[in-house]
């Protein structure tokens, strides 16, 4: 259990030793500021089955037997429902993001992170206008499985969780990211938005290695194993529920398979999607084990 | 072919059992508080809302969901799987 010594003193003092590195994240994210409304010119309408929207190696399909049995027309479609999947799925983690964030301001043992947390709140409204304009522009926003929930408390341990859980998904999100915003292949709207996405999650990325890091070292000594032993159970459930959201049944229905809820579990489980999800997933899993937030992998997510 | 009710219960039973320690996919199962007694996480519950939609073949409005709706195995069953008066 949580001890009075393990409450906001602690957090606040673990805060103060990141001033230096937030406010250089702070003077990054002014000298880098843009307006989402001038920085894509939208077309009139894109071609689904003509032009790449996804990497086709990044699709859920790609490297399973579905692969081999739909024609190019169609494997280009599905990449273009997947990108508003993948869209939509950042519609959703950012909003959660948001909200946590936007509790968090000014909470005053939270008070030296204030500064960046208004560059970071900012920042993912952004993002969210690009995917939300894309998806509402050529297709639609996918609906999440993840149904509201109560607010959580202001406790350490309800502050890693959340800081910890934006930065699995931040990470995974921009291994994507990466992958795509180069890729010549794709159609210039979308390698933009990877790009532009990743060029500020860069930050975002710092910013949580840093908190999460400083968070745990500075309770876990308060916290009991059975605290522990759930806050790990947590974060590796938390791999399951972001990776089983590319897997979305919507999509494979919308893209005219029969049976969309079996296409969704025959494709999760294919050694080939198991690997990405494997690779994609390694460097933030790295990063966790050697702070010994988690332990091992995260397995039942690959 | 047994009723969707049967079905439903004993894969919601064997999914539960798999996803918590020391849990055995019996019929007791299906009384206990999966969320209040801590067997699952509010991050199961995606995954919990795919099993469902899969078992049914039909969608489900999270939005309109309530935390009794899937509480129990049971409840889970007389709110989305009995006939009749399923969502």
């Amino acid at each position: 259990m949580m001890t009075g010594a393990s409450g906001p003193a602690v957090t606040r003092a673990a805060m103060a030793t990141l001033r230096e590195p937030l406010q250089r994240l702070v003077d990054s994210s002014r000298r880098t500021f843009r307006n989402p409304y001038e920085s894509i010119d939208w077309p009139v309408s894109v071609d689904p089955t003509a032009d790449w929207f996804t990497a086709p190696e990044l699709t859920t399909v790609h490297g399973t037997p579905l692969w081999d049995v739909i024609g190019d027309g169609a494997r280009r479609r599905l990449a273009f429902l997947e990108a508003l999947n993948f869209y939509s799925l950042n519609i959703h983690g950012e909003r959660d993001l948001m909200e946590g964030l936007v509790t968090r301001l000014y909470r005053p043992d939270l008070s030296d992170a204030a500064s960046y947390l208004h560059h970071f709140i900012d920042e993912e409204n952004k993002h969210s206008v690009h995917f939300g304009t894309f998806c509402t522009r050529y297709g639609r926003v996918y609906r999440s499985r993840q149904p509201p929930g109560a607010a959580a408390p202001a406790t350490p341990d309800a502050d890693l969780r959340f800081f910890a859980k934006v930065l699995v998904f931040e990470e995974i999100i921009d291994r994507f990211n990466v992958a795509q915003a180069k890729d010549e292949r794709l159609h210039p709207i979308a390698r933009f938005i990877n790009q532009s996405h990743h060029a500020e999650e860069v930050r975002h990325l710092a910013f949580g290695r840093r908190v999460v890091a400083e968070l745990w070292r500075a309770h876990r000594a308060s916290w009991s194993s059975a605290q522990i032993d759930d806050l790990r159970r947590y974060l590796a459930q938390f791999f399951v529920t972001t990776w089983r959201q590319f897997f979305n049944p919507d999509v494979y229905r919308d893209a005219g398979f029969d049976d969309p809820w079996d296409v969704a579990e025959r494709l999760w489980a294919s050694e080939a999607q198991r690997e990405l999800r494997r690779a994609f997933s390694k460097r933030i899993v790295e990063f966790l084990t050697v702070h010994e937030i988690l332990l091992e992998d995260p397995h039942a997510a690959y | 072919m047994l009723p969707i009710d049967l079905d439903a219960r004993a894969e919601l039973r064997s999914w539960v059992a798999s996803r918590a320690d020391g849990i055995e996919p019996d019929p007791a199962l299906d009384r206990v508080a999966l969320f209040d007694q801590r067997v699952l996480s509010s991050l199961h519950l995606p995954e919990l809302i795919l099993l469902i939609e899969r078992l049914r073949n039909e969608p489900v409005d999270v939005t309109t969901m309530a935390a009794p709706d899937v509480a129990s195995i049971d409840a889970i069953v007389a709110t989305f799987f009995d006939r009749g008066t399923g969502r």
